[in-house]
């Protein structure tokens, strides 16, 4: 196969894709993924457009047009979903970078080798507890009659709080238990992106007689721009889709704080498990995805306005 | 020349691979018996005493109709989802599909075209002492659609009452002042749950897990004249109602009247009292085991449930409870009769062998040895006939551990069916009972079109499932305000028009009645 490499001229493409024969048989699983998961179901979104009817199947059904999108706006649950969804993913999303980065940093500048393993297992750890665990233990801290935390209060003479009637409080419950689940875990990427600053900086900051505070933010936060705006324009593209495992087992079916708890997945959910109704949720899905995919492409051409190498494409 | 060599071989071996199946099915076809599957609800047991009962079902199944059985279970994790979702999947390895119009969504599932539509002369041929015994009584036409074919054989040989109500204890309410320990109205709870709360500090006076509204369906049944129309569901909502005043015309106790604001406002009362707890919504304990732990002074459930379970179940473990049933419109003699179709058994439109499966139907539901076995297991192993005739269990059953499992549910019938041991000894009285004071369902060949309102009973699940299971906890402040709400919301959805289209399909229904 070698000894033509001399050639001149642009290379072909086929002769591209044989020069990264290696790179691409590892990539195939991932391609293979996709093409199962992402790209097969595709056609099958036009049951979002039919009368569905399991004996003309996915095509073969009657056309209806938009009929199945007018659920989404008679419930009149359209804008508190897409708020809901889009808030929480916002909250996470800054928040998240936010803490993921200052820990990152601490972790760097730990000089305790011990403790530095240590605290980065530990801030690990809740990524590996399954979200239905994670339901079952807020509910027995948080419950009014035999939690924790109202147990606590009972003892120390004070009057138990009705947490799962109270939705004002479950957006910050929500936040701080995806926080706990995720920060760990999110700050490895920082913490590898720090490891992978070129060490002469740090050095001619400090020959320059830089502060610990200064070397931080002068070199350190200026060298994780790049890796904060692809991790945030990542994330924007998810930002229609909620943490369905979290939302549902921390709510389950409390209507009482689905005004401000419930997220698209959720709602679809139970639509589909007490509806059995496959095509509505479909078009939630399809509604959910093409909101998704202008938001991407919005934030992209936004940041391609700002600065041409930050953009992903 | 190899690679053509290496073509011809492979041309070759794949020719072979194309015929042998072909050859070998040719020459057996007439001998091996044909795998029938029924799809059936619940969770497959592991004891292995239903591999044990089907072993030996399956000699006589080959003997008489050259077939064998399995068992295909969806089970009861997330089954409203498993079942219609296999359904949608058009699974040819499925032949027999239990079902159910009321719970089991068998009208929307033949509308999909998940069933085979069965001919009367399929029928006759395939499953003749079926056909007969359900022509006899005139039943079949509850199984038919819009289009005059039959979907399914409906379970309408088999007395049972699946009306719901609340078991509670006869002890605790005599001491709460009842007489007999008897509670006749259903606001009367409200002194049994208040003796509970204030004498047995242990107990919830009704622990209840998880979104319901029984609070609310036991009142307005008791207090008004309101009737359900079966099958038209929003989520796990029915809301449509007629009177019994005016039988034709639909209307809904959500949306009507001041049955739900009453009901809603005991709710409350009970709430403030502390009847269940306060996190009842997001708890999902088994509040039956509560109820035999003596931890709970209610459970809700139906009749069946308490003349097979509860009765048993409490004298060996709470002795001296005395339990007792009130049930839903017990004080104005407003509840129905179970309908024909509350089991139901279908063909799948896609059995590659449908002739075959109604012939095993037939004999499961029609054949005393074969129903014997499939219902009961074998006798003195999983099942003894005592000397005064009843069903029991040998010494050391353990119906948690070594139960068979088969859940027939779908063409039971009263002539093989025999008293249990463990069955509440006066549960002839109480189905006399029953007998004596319930209503026929009048609705039940009543076919109401839902292509056209599926949406809004969508959008109107939605508005429901988030005030109904408030209003059942007595969440809101204002109970009035909430359901003012509610109704405001529900007629923004569209509730009138779909009203309006099920009022057509009633008017239709009416005049080809001649009502």
């Amino acid at each position: 196969m070698s000894g033509t490499d001399t050639a001149r001229g642009p290379k072909s493409i086929w002769r591209q894709l044989a020069d990264s024969k290696v790179l691409l048989l590892m990539c195939v699983p991932a391609i293979i993924f996709f093409i199962v998961f992402n790209y097969m179901p595709l056609p099958g979104a036009w049951i979002a457009f039919t009368n569905f009817n399991y004996r003309d199947g996915i095509f073969g059904s009657p056309f209806v047009g938009f009929k199945n999108f007018e659920f989404l706006i008679k419930s009149g649950q359209l804008w508190t979903l897409t708020r809901n969804t889009i808030l929480y993913n916002l909250a996470f999303i800054v928040l998240g970078n936010i803490l993921q980065i200052a820990i990152a940093i601490m972790l760097n500048e730990v000089r305790l080798a011990w403790f530095k393993k240590l605290s980065q297992a530990a801030m690990f750890l809740p990524f590996f507890i399954s979200s239905v665990l994670v339901g079952v233990i807020a509910f027995n801290l948080l419950n009014y009659d035999t939690g924790a935390l109202n147990a606590l209060i009972k003892q120390t003479g004070g009057d138990p709080i009705k947490i799962y009637s109270s939705a004002g409080a479950w957006p910050l419950i929500i936040i701080m238990v995806h926080l706990w689940q995720s920060t760990g875990y999110g700050s490895i990427v920082y913490f590898a992106a720090i490891m992978g600053i070129d060490r002469s900086l740090y050095e001619a900051a400090t020959v320059d007689g830089a502060s610990a505070w200064q070397r931080i933010r002068f070199v350190t936060l200026p060298s994780l721009k790049p890796t904060f705006i692809i991790l945030v324009l990542f994330a924007l593209g998810g930002i229609m889709h909620g943490n369905f495992g979290l939302f549902w087992n921390l709510v389950g079916n409390n209507a009482a704080l689905f005004q401000t708890t419930d997220i698209i997945e959720t709602s679809v959910y139970r639509m589909v498990l007490s509806q059995n109704n496959f095509t509505t949720s479909t078009a939630v899905g399809l509604y959910q995805s093409l909101f998704g995919f202008a938001l991407v492409m919005t934030a992209n051409w936004i940041v391609r306005r700002i600065n041409k190498d930050y953009a992903l494409f | 020349m190899k690679r053509r060599n290496f073509v011809r071989v492979g041309a070759a071996l794949l020719a072979i691979g194309i015929s042998m199946p072909a050859l070998t099915a040719g020459a057996f076809a007439q001998d091996a018996p044909t795998e029938i599957t029924m799809l059936t609800m619940g969770n497959k047991p592991t004891n292995g005493r239903l591999e044990a009962m089907l072993e030996k079902l399956n000699e006589l199944l080959v003997a008489k109709v050259n077939a064998k059985l399995d068992l295909f279970y969806i089970e009861w994790a997330d089954w409203q989802t498993q079942y219609n979702v296999q359904l949608l999947s058009g699974d040819d390895n499925v032949d027999l599909v239990a079902t159910a119009t009321d719970w089991l969504y068998a009208w929307e599932n033949a509308e999909k075209g998940a069933f085979l539509p069965l001919s009367p002369e399929m029928l006759q041929a395939n499953a003749p002492k079926t056909w007969a015994q359900v022509e006899a009584d005139g039943h079949w036409d509850l199984t038919k659609l819009a289009d005059g074919k039959i979907y399914f054989a409906p379970e309408d040989n088999y007395t049972q009452y699946t009306n719901h109500g609340f078991f509670y204890r006869g002890d605790w309410a005599k001491e709460a002042g009842f007489e007999n320990g008897e509670v006749t109205k259903f606001e009367d709870f409200t002194k049994y749950f208040e003796w509970v709360k204030a004498n047995k500090p242990d107990a919830y006076p009704w622990d209840v897990a998880g979104a319901n509204e029984a609070a609310l369906t036991g009142y307005i049944q008791g207090h008004t004249d309101f009737q359900t129309l079966q099958g038209i569901s929003a989520g796990n909502y029915i809301p449509f109602h007629t009177t019994a005043a005016n039988p034709f015309t639909v209307t809904s106790w959500y949306m009507e009247g001041d049955a739900l604001v009453e009901a809603a406002k005991l709710a409350k009362q009970w709430n403030d009292i502390g009847v269940w707890r306060e996190d009842a919504l997001n708890y999902d304990g088994d509040t039956r085991e509560e109820l035999y732990a003596g931890l709970s002074g209610v459970e809700q459930h139906h009749t069946q449930t308490f003349v097979n379970d509860i009765v048993n179940n409490m004298n060996t473990k709470q002795p001296g409870s005395d339990p007792k049933f009130f049930y839903w419109g017990q004080e104005n003699g407003n509840f129905f009769k179970d309908i024909f179709t509350h089991g139901a058994m279908a063909v799948s439109a896609y059995s590659k062998h449908p002739e075959k499966a109604l012939q095993v139907y037939d004999l499961i539901r029609n054949d005393k040895e074969i129903y014997d076995l499939f219902n009961f297991g074998i006798k003195d192993v999983d099942y003894v006939i005592t000397a005064d005739g009843k069903l029991g269990y040998p010494e050391g059953y353990d119906s948690s551990t070594m139960a068979l499992g088969t859940d027939y549910w779908w063409g039971r019938t009263d002539e093989f069916e025999l008293p249990r041991t463990t069955q509440a000894p006066n549960r002839a009285e109480i189905i006399a009972a029953l007998d004596a004071r319930a209503k026929d369902y009048p609705y039940s060949t009543l076919i109401v079109n839902k292509q056209n309102i599926d949406s809004t009973l969508a959008a109107m699940a939605g508005v429901l499932s988030e005030y109904i299971p408030q209003l059942q906890y007595g969440k809101f402040e204002d109970p009035a305000a909430a359901v003012a709400e509610m109704r405001q919301k529900l007629k923004d959805v569209g509730y009138e028009d779909a009203r309006a289209s099920i009022q057509a399909d009633m008017d239709a229904w009416k005049a080809a009645r001649g009502l």
